[in-house]
């Protein structure tokens, strides 16, 4: 048995036997194979000596008992790595990042606690998954819908605590800006509720974010300072009708101002659902197409002329394919604006967006979808199905088999760098990684377009593949590292990570002589002394761990 | 590197067939094989056995299966709504071993979400198909079902084969072991020629 660094096997002992006695001796798992459940799915470090593993995990049912353990842990300064359901794939999964941490598996903490149709919240424990929430407001009957990442096994506490999105209405797709409350379990085994639950017996938890005073609920997302216990969400309710329309337009630069366009319309409001940007040119599915695509239902295959117009543009993109799309009238770039709410209501505003776009000269414009809500179960079948709240596996069946990537059964490593909301950042944004993927030498990037999964800024999602190859994986990981410095230097961060990269992403925001990280640091030597609490998770390190590798 | 685009949109193009999902073919679980050895373990009661609409080798697997008492599910590679509609609820009440011949995806879903439920796979083999159109089949398991899996070795029917294999798995702990064996394959579109895993996912006490 792996015993965590910094800890005598006699002390490990003694925490492991009241760790027994606070949760029940079934639910502390220390044997190699139950041990091995914890390992990230998608280790970029499999089979290597520096692979990330636990010593052992404990699943509490309560809060109580969270208690207890975290106190047991600070006792014995036993590391403690927290999950909630542990389906974080791409970004570390149910691993820690201090390897040798005692896993807390929260997935037994899986109750519903209220769900308000009225005022639409709901209030969860960190267990809770989106399935469940979605199968609790079907069986009662709720008009309400959840927000869903993709796919939609994780849980709402744990994806907006590393700061996840969605696919519907703006303020529900970014996770955590739609929460509101929360009850944290401190290193010291102390409980806080956050917002109005500060105050007892309030009326207002779910329904007034910030409370009084200093609004500390951002400190607990992708961090370290606190075992989130209890989390309360906003939730949609279910609109009217939903319509779909897609606006097509002919040449390059077009892209510029339909951008442009289309951030008018959505910060004020006039489509509110998420945008979807697609290339009919470069054979680039919008995302709710994809799955279509991959059942054969896509554009043919491109000629031999356009093939190799596409095979010399590497993020770049050779005027001639302009010409070849102006003179074969396919559009260049396609971009499908989501509206929810009434049905009236839809059509107008699909109208307005209409005489925005008019300036763009060829622009076209086709309607999709048009809906009253609820679905039927015909379609049902049809749409994406996180587009209605719906969460779904579906993308598993995908598949991600290519000549670049023959073994994918090993998984992928998610980079993803923010960059600004504009045509021009897109153009710029593809030739800086497409010449960084030369450069580092791992397969060569076609061009790519941005998701919008949050307002104001695009988010580009790259997967890094592991395999099953000890030499391709750490060339891959080299990689990361190498164009994460490269996005850097031009001003583009990433949002979230494996445990693998998070120092060396912390290290970008170097602001100040990482003025940044100084102060996370500061804040985790106040509330965690003893460094017990998931040391490392977004670079921050507990003071005795930062000694040590200083 | 992809982009998370390109990543969901490099797929196999679907073969659809025409086998109704869900199919019970006999009341009763899961009846042992002929072949089975006479010192092999009971074997595991099997809930339901999956299979992929869009591969003739995973339906061919299924109609042996079902013909072996199986209670058969066929999906069209999504998971979903088995999982949601079925297995969900039914793994909360007790576990319940499953078998299947798909896809990764649809067994690595299967074997994320069975882990709550302290379940494992207990068997796996993974199909693939070699450039010269034979499979290599890459199996771990418990000694006895490996020991039944070697006769693929000279056969061209490899999902009834397995299917059998599967029909046996113990239900008790067993000593694991590995083997590769290289077989003839019927002659299958191109398109089909995904990697295909058979598996089985099964209750497993603690060590």
């Amino acid at each position: 048995m792996k015993v965590p660094p910094g800890v005598s096997p006699t002390d490990f002992a003694a925490a492991l036997a009241q760790f027994e006695q606070a949760v029940g001796k079934e639910w502390v798992f220390t044997s190699d194979e139950d041990v091995a459940l914890y390992r990230d799915a998608y280790s970029p470090f499999i089979g290597e000596p520096d692979e990330i593993v636990a010593s052992a995990a404990v699943a509490p049912d309560t809060v109580e008992q969270v208690q207890q353990v975290v106190k047991i842990a600070n006792n014995y300064k036993v590391p403690i790595y927290t999950i909630s359901t542990g389906k974080n794939l791409g970004y570390g999964g149910s691993a820690p990042v201090l390897s040798g941490s005692v896993v807390l598996d929260l997935k037994r903490m899986n109750r519903i606690l209220e769900v308000n149709e009225n005022n639409a919240y709901a209030l969860v424990e960190p267990g809770v998954t989106y399935f469940d929430l979605y199968r609790y407001i079907q069986e009662k009957g709720l008009k309400l819908w959840i927000d869903v990442p993709d796919p939609g096994w994780g849980s709402p506490v744990g994806n907006s605590l590393d700061r996840g999105g969605g696919y519907l209405m703006a303020q529900y797709r970014n996770h955590f800006d739609s929460h509101c409350g929360m009850e944290i379990v401190l290193a010291n085994g102390e409980i806080i509720r956050t917002g109005m639950g500060a105050m007892p017996g309030a009326k207002t938890w779910q329904e007034y974010k910030t409370g009084f005073g200093p609004w500390v609920d951002g400190i607990f997302s992708q961090s370290n300072f606190g075992v989130v216990t209890k989390m309360g969400f906003w939730l949609m309710p279910e609109p009217d009708a939903y319509l779909s329309g897609i606006v097509y337009v002919a040449r390059r630069d077009d892209l510029i101002p339909l951008i442009e366009t289309l951030n008018y319309l959505e910060n004020t409001r006039v489509t509110n659902g998420m945008p979807d940007l697609g290339s009919p040119l470069l054979h680039i599915p919008m995302i709710s197409e994809i799955a279509e695509w991959n059942e054969g239902n896509g554009p043919a295959p491109p000629d031999a002329e356009l093939a190799g117009l596409l095979a010399k543009g590497e993020g770049g993109l050779s005027p001639d394919l302009e010409q070849y799309a102006l003179k074969n009238g396919i559009a260049y770039w396609s971009c499908k604006l989501s509206f929810y709410g009434a049905e009236k209501a839809n059509a107008a505003n699909w109208e307005f967006a209409q005489e925005k776009f008019s300036k763009i000269s060829g622009v076209k414009f086709v309607q999709k979808e048009n809906y009253k809500l609820p679905l039927t179960p015909e379609q049902r079948e049809k749409v994406h199905k996180p587009q209605f709240g719906i969460p779904s596996l579906t993308m598993f069946s995908i598949g991600a088999r290519s000549p670049v990537n023959p073994n994918p059964t090993n998984g992928h490593m998610w980079f993803s760098p923010i960059i600004p909301r504009t045509g021009e950042a897109i153009f710029e944004a593809n030739r800086v990684f497409a010449e960084a993927a030369k450069e580092f030498n791992v397969p060569a990037l076609s061009f790519s377009l941005p998701s919008t999964y949050w307002e104001r800024a695009f988010i580009y999602i790259f997967a890094f593949p592991v395999t099953r190859d000890e030499d391709t994986n750490k060339k891959n990981r080299a990689a990361f590292k190498r164009i994460v410095q490269r996005a850097a230097e031009h001003g583009w961060g990433e949002y979230r990570t494996a445990p693998a990269f998070q120092s060396v992403i912390m290290d970008t925001y170097a602001y100040n002589n990482h003025a940044l990280l100084r102060f996370h640091e500061t804040l985790k030597d106040a509330v965690d002394p003893n460094g017990i609490l998931s040391a490392g998770r977004y670079g921050i390190w507990p003071k005795h761990l930062r000694e040590a590798k200083a | 590197m992809k982009s998370r685009r390109e990543f969901l949109q490099m797929g196999v193009a679907a073969l659809s067939l025409p086998i109704a999902a869900g199919t019970k073919a006999a009341a009763s679980p899961s009846v042992p094989s002929k072949q089975a050895t006479p010192a092999a373990a009971a074997p595991v009661q099997l809930y339901k056995v999956v299979f992929d609409t869009r591969f003739s080798d995973s339906v061919s697997f299924a109609e042996e299966a079902g013909r072996l008492g199986a209670t058969i599910h066929g999906i069209r590679g999504d998971m979903t709504d088995l999982w949601y509609y079925d297995l969900d609820a039914r793994w909360k009440k007790s576990p319940v071993a499953i078998a299947g011949l798909t896809a990764h995806g649809p067994l690595f879903c299967f074997e994320q979400l069975a882990w709550n439920h302290r379940m494992r796979v207990v068997f796996r083999a993974e199909h693939k198909y070699l450039p010269d159109g034979r499979v290599e089949h890459s199996i771990t398991g418990p000694e006895s079902m490996v020991q039944q899996a070697s006769n693929l070795r000279d056969a061209n029917d490899w999902p009834n084969r397995i299917a059998n294999v599967i029909a046996n798995c113990p239900s008790a702990r067993a000593k694991m072991t590995q083997a590769k064996i290289t077989t003839a394959s019927r002659k299958s579109a191109p398109q089909e020629n995904e990697t295909l895993f058979s598996w089985v996912i099964a209750p497993v006490k603690r060590a």
